[in-house]
C-alpha cells in the first residue's frame, strides 16, 4: 500500500514543542485520523484537519508537561529553602548584617550613579526638533597664543549679525536664533526694585525649541521688540496673583526701557542646555545697531533649525560661502596683520555645527552647563568598584563559613539532593539576600538623594513615574550581584563528598588562600581611595588658606549697577565719601572686576615681540583696601594728573619685560606710535588674581577711564568683629544713597573659593566614596578575622595552656592582617599616586607629593585595620582554655 | 483522604476508558464519545485530560504494539486503575443518592 503522507512540516513542528515521551502516542492518532479523514473528506480537507489538530496540541499543559514535573519538586524545595535560608540569616545576624548592608550600599551606589547617567544623557532631549537643531560654532586659527598641539579655537560665541545673514542667505535654515543667557539687568515694577538675570533671543526661539508656552502667541511673540516673555516665577516676584499679561515693567541694562509681558514660558528644566527667566528680543542688546556691522566681535551663541533632510555636508560647504561673503576682507586682514605666519591651506575662520542633544557632552566647547562624560564613566567605574567589593565580601563570607554549612551539605546530598540542586538552594539564598539589600538599597537612595544633588550640582528628583525603572533596575541589579555573589559560594559548597564530611575527615581549618586575594583586592581598591581622599583633602585645604598675597576676608563685592560708563566712578566716589566717617566700615574701593568676576586682557607687540597682560581699573584705594603689597615705587594718587594714564605693574610683567629698573620704565601697551607708553609708578608684589588653576601672568594696574575701564564693581571692607551688622549698614548706606538700584552683594572669599567648587565637589565625592569603601571593606575584615579566629579557637587555648600570653596572642592573631593592609598600601601608592598626578596637573599651584602624605594614609588605613580585626583577636585571646578544649 | 475534584469531561474520558478497556487509546476515545454520547470533541482536549488523569493517578498508560497504521506510530493505550474504578463508582452512587432526594412527581399548581 502506498502510503500517503500529510505534510511533514507539521508533524516536525509537532517534534519540536512537543515532549519526547509523549510524541509518538499523539503523532500516531494524529496520522491515523489524518488517515480516515483523507477516505472521507479527500486531501484537502485532512491536510486542514491535520493542522489544526496539531496546532491543538500545542498547549501547555502539553509543551510545559515534562518540565512542570520538575519543577513540581523544585517548587516543593523553595519551601524549605526559604526555611534554611532565613535560618541561616537570623542565626548569623552579623554576618548577614554586613553582608546585607554591604551589598545594599553597592546597589544604592549604582542606582544613585545611573540616576546620574541617565541625567547626563537626558539634557535637551525635551525638544521635538531636537534632531533639526543645531549650534553655530566658530573654529578659528589661534594667531594670538597659539597651543602648537590644538592650533585652533572651536566656540560656540559668533558675531551678532551672523544670524540674520545666515537666514538671508541659506535656504535650508527653517529657522535661527541668536541665545545670550547670561545679562543682568534690573527689573523695576512699582516698588520692586531687582537684579535679575536677562536672556537675549529673537522670535523663532519660541518655535524652535520645546518650552511651553503657559500665555501668549508663539507665532506673534516679539514681533513688538518690546516685548517681554517672563517665567511663572518671576510673574509671581514682581506681579503676585495679578495677571501679568499686557502689564509692563521697566528692564535696565545700560539704558531703561519700557517692556510689555507678552507671554509666559515654563521654566527650563534643571537638564536643560538653556537658562532663562525673563526673555527679551536680541535688538536690545546695548550697541545692537553698531555691534551688527561689526564682523570681528564673537560674543553671541546662534541656534539654526535646519530644514528636515538637509544635506549636513552641502550645508557646511555653503556655510563657507557665507563666511567669504561676509568676513572675507576681514580675515584676508588678519592673515596678513598675524603675527605668526600662517600656512597657505589654513582656514581662517570656518563656521560649524554641532547637533543640539551633543551639546550638554561636549566638553571641549564652553557652555556654561557644559559637563565632561567623563564624570560618567569616573562614577560608573565608583559604582561597580563598590558593588564588586560587595560582593568580594560575601563570597568570602560566605567560603568562610561554609564550615557549619558542611554538615548540612552532607546530610542532604546523604537524603539524595543533587548537585544542581544544592547550588539552587545557595543561589536561592544569595538572592535572598541580595533581595533585602535591594530594599535597603531603594531607602538608602531615597535618603542620599539630596546629598548626592549637592555633590554633583545636579537636581535629580525621582518621580512616581520613574519607581518603575528604577525598581527594575534594581531587581536587575539584585539578580546579577545575586547569582555574581552566589555562584562561586555554591559551586564551592555543593562539591562537599557526603561520606568525608560525615564522617568528620574533613578539617575545620578553611583554607586561607582562598580567600585573601578577595580580601588583599579589597583592601587594595580602599588604601587607593584613603591616598587619593587625603591628596585631595590637603590640596583643597592647601588651596582655601594659601596666601593668594591679598586680603579676601570680610571684603563684599557690591556691582555698581552702572554700566559702562563714568557714572560707575561717581557712584564709587559718592560711597566712599559717605562711608568714611561710618565705623564698621574699613575701606572702599573700585574696579572694573573683581576676583574671578571676570577680567580684560590686552595683547601688544614690543620689539617684535608679542606679550599679553591682564588689566584691572582701580581707584587709589584699591591696594589699601585688598592689603597688596607694594614692592617699589608709589601708589596711585588722585592728585597727580599724569596718574591717570600711569600704571601699576607686577613682578611677573617686570620679568616679562626684562626690566631691570622698573620705575624708569613705560609700557607702550597701547602700541601708540606716537608716545612712548604709560609711565610705571609702582610694583606690587605678584598676588593670585586668577585661580589657582593658573600661574601669576603679567598684569597691571591702571586708573585710565577711556582705555582701560570703569570702577563698576565697589569693595567694600568691613571689620572683622560683626559683619552682619556691618552688612546691615552697608545695605543702608546704599538704600540711601542709589534708592533705586538693587543691592546685590558677594563676598570675596565666596567668591574666590567658587573657582574650585568642581574640585571641591569631586573630593566630596570621592570622600563619600572612601568612606563606603572603608566601611564595607572593614566589615569583610572584620567577620573575615571573626571567622579566622574561631577557626583557631582551640589552637589558641593549647597555646593558652602552655603558657601563651594575651600579647603574643594578640600579635599571632593580628600579625597576618598587618601585613596584608602593608602589601596593599604597597600596591596602592603607585596606582593612586598616577591618578592624583592628573588631578593635581590642573593646578599651577599644589602641594608636593609627598611621603608623608603617604605615610598619613598607611598609618590611618592600619589603624583601621588593626582596630576591626582587634575585636576577636581580644575575644578570642581572652577566652578561657578550658572553654574551648574540654570537648577534645 | 484528601479530596479529590473530578470534572464533567473528566469523568467523561475515564469511563470512555473503562468502557473500551484494551483499546483505549486518544482516537478511539474521541470516537467513542461521538458514537455513545453524540459529542464532538477534540483530539488533544482528550490526550490532556488522559495525562491528567494519569497524574492523579485513576488511569495507567503503556505503549501498545506497532501496527502497520498509524503511520508505523504506536498507540499509547490506558487502563483504568481501581482507583479510577472507586472514583467512577463513588461518583455514581452520589448521583444516585442526589437523584432520590428529587421528587419525581411535579405537580404544578
Amino acid at each position: 500500500m502506498k502510503e500517503i503522507k500529510g505534510p511533514q512540516w507539521i508533524i516536525r513542528f509537532l517534534h519540536w514543542f512537543c515532549p519526547p515521551e509523549l510524541t509518538e502516542g499523539i503523532e500516531g492518532d494524529l496520522v491515523e485520523k489524518f488517515e480516515e479523514d483523507l477516505k472521507v473528506l479527500g486531501r484537502q480537507k485532512a491536510n486542514r484537519n491535520l493542522f489544526w489538530n496539531t496546532l491543538n496540541f500545542f498547549r501547555p499543559s502539553i509543551i510545559l508537561r515534562n518540565k512542570f514535573r520538575i519543577q513540581l519538586t523544585e517548587t516543593i524545595m523553595i519551601g524549605n529553602y526559604f526555611k534554611v535560608a532565613t535560618r541561616n540569616i537570623l542565626k548569623r545576624k552579623m554576618f548577614s548584617f554586613i553582608n546585607a548592608f554591604g551589598l545594599s550600599i553597592g546597589i544604592s551606589f549604582c542606582i544613585l550613579i545611573y540616576l546620574f547617567i541617565k541625567d547626563e544623557k537626558s539634557f535637551d532631549q525635551i525638544h521635538l526638533n531636537k534632531n533639526q537643531i543645531y549650534r553655530m560654532e566658530a573654529k578659528s586659527y589661534d594667531t594670538w597664543q597659539q597651543d602648537p598641539k590644538h592650533p585652533y579655537n572651536r566656540e560656540a560665541w559668533l558675531q551678532l549679525g551672523l544670524r540674520n545673514a545666515l537666514k538671508d542667505e541659506l535656504p535650508e535654515i527653517k529657522y535661527a536664533t541668536r541665545f545670550n543667557q547670561d545679562y543682568s539687568g534690573v527689573l523695576r515694577y512699582q516698588d520692586k526694585i531687582f537684579s535679575e538675570k536677562i536672556s537675549y533671543t529673537d522670535k523663532d526661539f519660541f518655535k524652535m525649541f520645546s518650552f511651553k508656552l503657559l500665555a501668549g502667541n508663539a507665532e506673534k511673540l516679539f514681533d513688538n521688540k518690546l516685548d517681554v516673555v517672563i517665567t511663572p516665577a518671576i510673574a509671581e516676584k514682581y506681579f503676585g496673583k495679578d495677571d501679568p499679561m499686557g502689564k509692563t515693567i521697566s528692564i535696565d541694562n545700560e539704558g531703561e526701557k519700557l517692556f510689555t509681558v507678552a507671554g509666559i514660558i515654563e521654566a527650563p528644566p534643571v537638564n536643560s542646555s538653556f537658562d532663562f527667566k525673563i526673555l527679551i528680543p536680541e535688538e536690545n542688546r546695548p550697541r545692537y545697531e553698531r555691534q551688527m556691522t561689526q564682523w570681528g566681535n564673537f560674543n553671541t551663541p546662534c541656534f539654526v533649525q535646519l530644514v528636515e533632510k538637509t544635506d549636513t555636508l552641502k550645508f557646511r560647504a555653503n556655510l563657507d560661502k557665507v563666511v567669504q561673503k561676509y568676513m572675507g576682507d576681514k580675515l584676508e586682514k588678519w592673515r596678513k596683520e598675524a603675527t605668526i605666519p600662517i600656512p597657505k591651506n589654513v582656514k581662517m575662520l570656518e563656521l560649524l555645527f554641532t547637533p543640539l542633544p551633543d551639546i550638554h557632552l561636549m566638553k571641549s566647547i564652553g557652555w556654561h552647563k557644559v559637563s565632561d562624560p567623563q564624570y560618567s564613566y569616573i562614577l560608573g567605574g565608583i559604582a561597580l568598584l563598590v558593588l564588586v567589593i560587595a560582593c568580594i565580601n560575601y563570597i568570602s563570607l560566605a567560603l568562610t563559613t561554609s564550615a557549619s554549612r558542611r554538615k548540612e551539605v552532607g546530610v542532604r546530598k546523604a537524603a539524595g539532593a543533587g548537585r544542581k540542586q544544592l547550588m539552587y538552594q545557595f543561589g536561592f539564598e544569595s538572592l535572598l539576600l541580595a533581595c533585602i539589600s535591594m530594599l535597603i538599597g531603594i531607602i538608602l537612595v531615597v535618603l542620599f538623594l539630596p546629598s548626592f544633588n549637592q555633590f554633583t550640582g545636579k537636581g535629580i528628583a525621582i518621580e512616581w513615574k520613574d519607581w518603575i525603572e528604577l525598581l527594575s533596575i534594581g531587581f536587575v541589579l539584585t539578580f546579577v550581584v545575586g547569582l555574581l555573589a552566589g555562584s562561586y559560594p555554591s559551586a564551592f559548597l555543593s562539591h562537599f563528598q557526603p561520606a568525608l564530611v560525615l564522617k568528620g575527615q574533613f578539617t575545620s581549618r578553611l583554607q586561607a588562600g582562598f580567600t585573601k586575594p578577595l580580601v588583599v583586592l579589597q583592601f587594595f581598591l580602599s588604601a587607593s581611595l584613603i591616598i587619593c581622599s587625603v591628596i585631595m583633602y590637603r590640596q583643597m585645604k592647601f588651596v582655601a588658606t594659601k596666601d593668594l598675597g591679598y586680603n579676601k576676608d570680610q571684603t563684599l563685592v557690591i556691582p555698581t549697577q552702572t554700566g559702562w560708563n563714568e557714572e560707575a566712578n561717581k557712584a564709587v566716589e559718592r560711597f566712599r565719601t559717605r562711608a568714611q566717617n561710618e565705623s564698621g566700615i574699613v575701606a572702599v574701593s573700585g574696579t572694573s572686576s573683581s576676583f574671578n568676576q571676570g577680567y580684560s586682557r590686552y595683547g601688544y607687540k614690543i620689539k617684535d615681540e608679542q606679550k599679553s597682560a591682564y588689566v584691572f581699573a582701580v581707584d587709589p584705594n584699591y591696594l589699601s583696601t585688598l592689603g597688596i603689597q607694594l614692592l617699589q615705587g608709589r601708589n596711585f594718587d588722585g592728585n597727580i594728573f599724569s596718574d591717570s594714564s600711569a600704571i601699576i605693574v607686577n613682578e611677573a610683567l617686570v620679568k616679562d619685560m626684562k626690566w631691570t629698573d622698573p620705575l624708569n620704565e613705560h609700557l607702550n601697551w597701547r602700541e601708540d606710535t606716537v608716545g612712548i607708553g604709560s609711565q610705571v609708578i609702582g610694583v606690587v608684589k605678584d598676588y593670585h588674581f586668577l585661580s589657582l588653576e593658573r600661574t601669576i601672568e603679567p598684569m597691571f594696574l591702571s586708573m585710565d577711564k577711556k582705555n582701560v575701564g570703569y570702577l563698576t564693581t565697589l569693595l567694600v571692607r568691613v571689620e572683622a568683629g560683626n559683619v552682619p551688622a556691618s552688612l546691615d549698614k552697608v545695605r543702608n548706606l546704599w538704600k540711601e544713597l542709589f534708592p533705586d538700584k538693587p543691592f546685590d552683594y558677594t563676598f570675596l572669599d565666596q567668591d574666590v573659593a567658587k573657582q574650585y567648587e568642581s574640585y571641591q565637589r569631586w573630593m566630596s565625592i570621592t570622600g563619600l566614596a572612601t568612606g563606603f569603601a572603608i566601611l564595607i571593606s572593614c566589615m569583610g575584615l572584620f567577620g573575615l578575622a571573626g571567622i579566622n579566629a574561631v577557626n583557631r579557637t582551640k589552637e589558641i587555648g593549647i597555646r593558652k595552656v602552655l603558657g601563651a600570653g594575651l600579647p603574643s596572642i594578640f600579635i599571632l592573631l593580628n600579625k597576618q592582617y598587618v601585613w596584608l593592609s602593608l602589601i596593599t598600601f604597597v600596591l596602592a601608592v603607585p596606582v593612586s599616586w598616577y591618578v592624583m598626578n592628573k588631578w593635581l596637573i590642573s593646578f599651577k599651584f599644589s602641594i608636593a607629593m609627598s611621603w608623608e602624605l603617604f605615610a598619613v594614609s598607611i598609618v590611618s588605613g592600619l589603624v583601621i585595620a588593626l582596630a576591626t580585626v582587634s575585636y576577636h583577636a581580644l575575644k578570642t585571646a581572652l577566652i578561657n582554655p578550658v572553654e574551648t578544649l574540654k570537648y577534645e | 483522604m484528601q479530596k479529590e475534584y473530578l470534572g464533567e469531561f473528566e469523568e467523561l474520558v475515564l469511563t470512555m476508558v473503562g468502557i473500551l478497556q484494551e483499546d483505549a487509546y486518544g482516537n478511539a476515545i474521541v470516537n467513542e464519545i461521538i458514537e455513545r454520547v453524540g459529542r464532538k470533541v477534540n483530539l488533544s482536549a482528550v490526550h490532556v485530560t488522559l495525562y491528567r488523569l494519569e497524574d492523579k493517578g485513576y488511569v495507567k498508560s503503556s505503549m501498545g504494539g506497532a501496527t502497520n497504521a498509524r503511520g508505523g506510530r504506536r498507540k499509547r493505550i490506558f487502563t483504568i486503575t481501581n482507583a479510577g474504578l472507586a472514583m467512577l463508582r463513588a461518583k455514581k452512587e452520589q448521583q444516585v443518592q442526589l437523584w432520590k432526594l428529587v421528587p419525581q412527581l411535579k405537580i404544578t399548581g
